[in-house]
């Protein structure tokens, strides 16, 4: 995981990858809570939701859970990868677990309640 | 307070994810859901399962006690040999499903779900009146440890139990000097066995069939895939697919019925007329079409009607889809072949009714 990703509570994150532009998905710990992975909904190119909106859902062998938006933003790239094959993200070796690409022009109010990865790691350990 | 079983150091040790469940502290996977499932599909697995009822029932009138209780023909029933019933109510509504052993004359053990152990005993002692039996809960003496999958009664016999009990039947066997029975059943639709021992053995039987089994490929093996398992092979689970409120003729369950048993039982003249003009609802076996998860309360619908809904489902690790049993409308054009829809988050999905198993059972070798 990319020390420099802030991440929610509900176990998102989101990484600045240039001016405005993110990468969103889940930890590396949700993940290994979820255990096997075995389905993906991903939103189109072009949907915009709000901070806390849900985008996605993911679905392990027990359960369905849903994914929100730790900030704002227009999506402009899925990985359709991990849509079409979501074992993918229980796979350690296979490192492009990002959900989704957005374009944010999301203020500091939006990131003030977001943990650094560090602070993330101590709160859910 | 949850309950712990008498291997819960063991399942921790073993690196199992513990949850809570009907109120104990119970492993849900050890490694992976999907790896374990496929583990008794291939090979053969291990599960503690004693957070499962024992319910000793005895006494002159132990026989027409239980005739009583379930639609089941227990005058059938032999020594050493078991048989699968649902406990009903006078309505016929199903209180719990269970196994009931005959063990000797007048002597019966039954296995009871976890989460309807009281309910049970409060029914049976509610219905014993005029009868001359006692009901013992042996529940917190008793730990049960499933053997299960293509080699596990190769495992067993490699130990010295070599005339295992054949399928429904229980005997008593000696494993590694400790006093057991052993029972040709299980939830998982394969072959294997079902291990009754008390509860001071439990561990060291645990550590030794771990031991034993790994020539064999075993593994300990969590609720998780045990819930996948059994739906693979269309197994109830009580809360899910069976309540007060469903008859065994609408859970599909009709074969288990005695249809010549003479003597009245709990809930016998609608499960009577329902095995002659059907029930208020059938169970069907749905495979999914479209890409999405159909899961328990889930809403199905047929030409935008609502007519059903979703009480197991689930992905299928052996057939590589997704499946799952719904309660429906019992709707003349809803049959095997036909297409419906699963409502999953506000959308429809497309599913086909079918056969069920979903993947065929190999218990009866």
């Amino acid at each position: 995981m990319n020390e420099s990703m802030l991440c929610t509570k509900t176990h998102e994150y989101v990484l600045e990858t240039s001016k405005n532009k993110y990468e969103v998905g889940i930890t590396d710990y949700a993940i290994e809570q979820l255990g096997d992975i075995v389905f993906i909904e991903l939103p189109e190119v072009g949907s915009e939701f709000a901070k806390n909106e849900v985008f996605a859902t993911i679905e392990s062998v027990k359960a369905a859970s849903e994914i929100y938006m730790p900030i704002s933003g227009k999506v402009v790239e899925i990985n359709e990868e991990i849509v079409n094959s979501p074992e993918l993200l229980n796979d350690e070796s296979y490192e492009n677990k990002w959900f989704i690409k957005i374009e944010s022009s999301a203020d500091q109010v939006e990131f003030a309640d977001l943990l650094d990865y560090s602070d993330y790691k101590e709160e859910v350990e | 307070m949850t309950k712990q079983t008498f291997l819960h150091d063991k399942h921790i040790a073993l690196g199992a994810r513990m949850v809570d469940f009907a109120g104990w502290e119970m492993p849900v996977q050890y490694s992976s859901i999907i790896e374990e499932h496929k583990t008794v599909r291939e090979a053969v697995g291990i599960f503690d399962v004693s957070h499962m009822g024992e319910i000793i029932v005895y006494g002159e009138d132990a026989l027409p006690f239980l005739n009583k209780l379930v639609p089941q023909d227990i005058t059938k029933l032999v020594d050493l040999k078991a048989v699968y019933c649902q406990l009903t109510n006078k309505k016929g509504g199903i209180i719990d499903d269970l196994i009931i052993y005959k063990l000797e004359e007048n002597k019966y053990l039954i296995i009871a779900n976890a989460s309807r152990i009281d309910e049970d005993l409060n029914w049976m002692v509610r219905n014993k009146i005029g009868f001359d039996v006692t009901i013992v809960n042996e529940s917190h003496n008793y730990s049960l440890l499933a053997v299960q999958g293509p080699k596990a009664c190769d495992l067993i016999k490699s130990l010295g139990l070599t005339d295992l009990p054949e399928f429904f039947k229980i005997k008593r066997g000696e494993l590694f000097n400790i006093n057991l029975w052993v029972s040709r059943t299980g939830y998982t639709g394969e072959d294997g066995v079902e291990i009754l021992v008390r509860n001071e053995f439990s561990e060291y039987l645990w550590d030794k069939l771990l031991d034993a089994g790994k020539d064999f490929g075993i593994k300990p093996i969590g609720l998780g895939a045990r819930d996948t398992l059994r739906l693979e092979a269309a197994l109830h689970l009580y809360g899910n697919d069976l309540d007060e409120d469903t008859t065994p003729v609408e859970a599909g369950l009709s074969w288990s019925v005695s249809k010549t048993k003479t003597a009245d039982y709990n809930g016998k003249s609608v499960i009577e007329d329902q095995l002659k003009n059907g029930g208020r609802k059938k169970l069907v076996g749905l495979k999914m079409l479209d890409r999405g998860i159909a899961r328990h309360g889930y809403e199905v619908y047929y030409n935008n009607e609502k007519v059903g809904i979703i009480t197991s489902g689930g992905i299928s690790p052996i057939r590589g889809d997704n499946i799952a049993l719904a309660y429906i409308k019992p709707l003349d054009n809803l049959t095997v072949g036909s297409t419906i829809q699963v409502m999953i988050r506000d959308k429809f999905h497309n599913a086909e009714i079918v056969k069920k198993p979903f993947v065929a059972k190999r218990n009866k070798a």
